[in-house]
């Protein structure tokens, strides 16, 4: 029995240690963050284009709409505006919560009407939920008789499926390691989220109040960061639980607490708004016909296209990747033919770790980073890696198109309730669990 | 600082009809996991269900009242089959994540822009509450618990609130006295023995699935008759993490653990942000707050409390996983 309360005043002090030295490690980095909120951050800046459609006998004819009336209304603000005679209007709002753009129906020209098919208000956000593209939101609205939804969906499948793409590998980015650290040690981890969060937050420090390093000679302290902490969560805290036959359900319920203060320890010291990169803001689309997609997103795609590929070689050619495969497929047997385990796990968490910086980073670069934007993508991550197969890191590259997919997908299916779009995810998780309760890739073992 | 304001807040919170809505979503938590060992992470979810079910009929389509509490009986069970019917047979983690997913779907759909017809949207619902008020005994002004005033409509809600508690409480005490809940603590010790003795394992588990989530239904109905508005954003699965905390601090699988855990949470997690309110709150008169700003100031203090509150959870299951009160041969998290 005296031992077991050691064990245990031992793991408290280093949860406390771990919780204090997050604390310190912020506190050091706090002061920077007050003082210096960038302008450039806070305003955002909605666009409104109203547009005209004519059907004639050569197809649709678009007229923009000049002097239309349009209005922002929003949590933290309110704006509007008169189109000019490109039928467009900036209007600049705190970049901040959620915006009901509304044309005003009643200010449009003679002879111009609202169509029947086309809404008259639109909701922009700006602070939850991954969104693509630059700084500025762009609204579109469409009068006039022309059946707009059958010829403009059409045209914009192509830029959802990139998108799409891009969304599916920042989410497998970071479904890997949860995926790698399910399978050797059982542990469903709810503080991955905050693994990919700090290091979207430590290169933002260093890129926008710190030292002001380029977001890309940043990057690797933040994904150092976030394989650290990853590092530390396995030696201080899960391996002691390990050791003391603690069962996987208290320490899942451990983790959950610790995302929980983790979390507000960011909120504490980051804010609650979104901010962004220094670099990589606003830059124009690269054309390619049917899809536009700008440098960064493309860099994005590439990097975590060669990061996919390269974890996936590591794991089925290397021999750590092999000897990683062995634990997650069988802990015992792996240990008898002279694995050591642990210091498998301690790896497994250490590349996971670095791998879901990767994906911070990127996320943070692709949408802002956010003190929550790890938990936010934390449930998309477990419907991929469920989808996907427990435990199976193929599985949740696999779950983790599925998701992205669905998700960008959902934006196309139904463009008026695009704030819903993780709803197709989490739908298709319910439906492919009902169909194969193991997921894709995952072992048809009794599950029940 | 004004101790005797701080400290009676304090105690009025962890009594107060707030309080209530806690304690019964954690006694229905405590059903489904302390004592069948359902690992449900969508506890919030049943909780707005309550909530939603209560104020749509009301303040959408002026339905009478009863039919509107009926309504928050009828959700509450159709949430519990819709997520009971594809996740029970599967291991317990599945369960956990399919809940988790689901109580989020509910709290996007309610704040949605687009449903704002139906839901309210971010700003939620009001306007559905005048019954209760039309039936409270009590006068306006209400009544001074030591330095903290309570208003007539919320001390009628705290006293009918602990009425239902102790109905709710005695419920599911004698309910897990029965064969009934023995069997339900079998599965949670041993489904393969359960099984083996001839029980529909999932029969069991889908009722427990069901009363727990009608409890914590009727604590997110109170929740939001207590706020007399309902919001989205009360139904995070930080609410849900919550409520894990309270049947960890108050004894898992013990009747009267939900209540006790609710009134230390709440007393500690009100203590903590009021008194930091007081020491970071800077006058005109007083521009220096009594904690200097670079340790915390106005703006931050509110998320001490959460940070309290997710240590607590992860250092308590580490260190006295029955809870506070509760008897360790009866500790749930051996659940796989």
């Amino acid at each position: 029995m005296g031992t077991q309360v050691d064990a245990r005043q031992v793991t408290v002090r280093r949860v406390m240690r771990m919780s204090l030295l997050a604390i310190v490690g912020l506190s050091f980095i706090a002061p920077m963050f007050g003082s210096s909120v960038s302008a450039a951050t806070d305003d955002g800046e909605i666009v409104a284009s109203v547009t005209e459609q004519k059907q004639t006998d050569d197809g649709v004819e678009k007229i923009p709409v000049a002097g239309a009336l349009v209005k922002a209304v929003g949590t933290a603000g309110t704006a509007e505006g008169t189109t000019d005679s490109t039928g467009k209007v900036s209007l600049k709002v705190p970049k901040e919560g959620e915006y009901e753009v509304t044309l005003d129906v009643a200010s449009l020209p003679k002879g111009v009407e609202a169509s029947d098919e086309s809404p008259t208000t639109i909701s922009v956000n700006f602070s939850s939920g991954v969104t693509i593209g630059t700084g500025a939101k762009s609204v579109n609205f469409f009068v006039g008789d022309a059946k707009r939804a059958v010829i403009n969906r059409w045209e914009l499948l192509p830029q959802t499926i990139v998108n799409g793409i891009k969304y599916s590998l920042i989410i497998a980015m970071c479904a890997i390691g949860l995926s790698l650290i399910y399978g050797t040690t059982g542990l469903t981890n709810f503080a991955h989220g905050e693994i990919v969060s700090i290091a979207a937050i430590v290169v933002f420090w260093l890129n926008q109040n710190g030292p002001e390093l380029h977001v890309l000679i940043a990057a690797p302290f933040g994904i150092a960061a976030a394989a650290l902490m990853a590092g530390a969560f396995e030696r201080q805290l899960w391996r002691p639980l390990r050791r003391r036959g603690t069962s996987l359900t208290s320490m899942m319920i451990v983790s959950i607490g610790l995302a929980i203060a983790i979390r507000y320890v960011y909120l504490f010291f980051f804010g609650g708004r979104n901010r962004r990169y220094r670099q990589y803001v606003g830059d124009p689309e690269i054309d390619f016909g049917p899809f536009g997609i700008t440098p960064r997103d493309l860099g994005i795609m590439i990097i975590s296209a060669v990061g996919v590929v390269g974890i996936s070689m590591f794991l089925l050619r290397a021999r750590l990747g092999k000897a990683i495969r062995a634990v997650s497929d069988n802990p015992d047997l792996a240990s008898a033919t002279g694995i050591n385990t642990n210091r498998i796990i301690l790896t497994v968490w250490l590349v996971g770790g670095a791998l879901a910086g990767i994906g911070g980073v990127m996320l943070g670069a692709a949408s802002g980073v956010q003190w929550d934007m790890g938990n936010i993508l934390l449930l998309l991550m477990f419907a991929a890696i469920t989808v996907g197969g427990l435990g199976n890191p193929f599985g949740a590259l696999l779950g983790a198109f599925v998701v992205g997919m669905f998700t960008e997908l959902w934006t196309w299916f139904f463009p008026n309730v695009v704030e819903l779009k993780t709803l197709g995810a989490l739908i298709a998780l319910v439906v492919i669990l009902l169909v194969r309760p193991q997921g894709f890739l995952g072992r048809k073992e009794r599950i029940g | 600082m004004k101790w005797d304001l701080i400290l009676s807040n304090s105690f009025y919170t962890a009594i107060s009809a707030n309080a209530v809505a806690y304690i019964l979503v954690a006694s229905g938590l405590n059903v489904h996991f302390g004592y069948t060992g359902l690992l449900n992470f969508g506890q919030a979810g049943f909780a707005a269900i309550g909530a939603y079910s209560l104020s749509i009929p009301i303040s959408r389509y002026d339905w009478p009242w009863p039919l509107a509490v009926l309504m928050v009986v009828v959700s509450s069970v159709i949430l519990a089959l819709l997520l009971g019917i594809p996740t029970l047979r599967l291991r317990a983690d599945y369960l956990a994540i399919v809940t988790i997913a689901v109580a989020e779907i509910i709290r996007l759909f309610m704040n949605s822009v687009r449903f704002t017809w139906l839901t309210g949207g971010n700003d939620g619902l009001q306007g559905f509450t005048r019954f209760m008020e039309n039936i409270n005994p009590f006068p306006d002004d209400g009544i001074t618990l030591w330095a903290q005033k309570v208003d007539g409509y919320r001390l009628w809600l705290l006293v009918t609130g602990w009425i239902l508690v102790a109905l709710v409480s005695t419920g599911i005490w004698a309910l897990m006295r029965s064969p009934w809940g023995r069997v339900l603590k079998s599965i949670r010790e041993d489904e393969d023995a359960a099984r083996s003795l001839g029980k529909n394992i999932f029969a069991y588990k889908m009722q427990s699935l069901i009363i727990g989530g009608f409890v914590g239904a009727l604590g997110g109905m109170w929740l939001v008759l207590d706020k007399q508005s309902s919001q989205p954003q009360d139904f995070s699965t930080t609410f849900t993490f919550f409520a894990y905390t309270i049947i960890i601090l108050g004894g898992i699988a013990r009747a009267k653990g939900p209540v006790i855990g609710t009134m230390i949470f709440l007393f500690v997690i009100q203590f903590v942000d009021i008194t930091l309110q007081q020491a970071t709150r800077t006058t005109p008169t007083d521009p220096t707050p009594l904690l200097p700003e670079w340790i915390v100031d106005e703006n931050n203090f509110s998320q001490v409390r959460f940070i309290v509150a997710g240590l607590a959870l992860a250092i308590l299951v580490i260190v006295r996983p029955q809870g506070i009160f509760g008897d360790k041969r009866e500790q749930a998290f051996d659940v796989r």
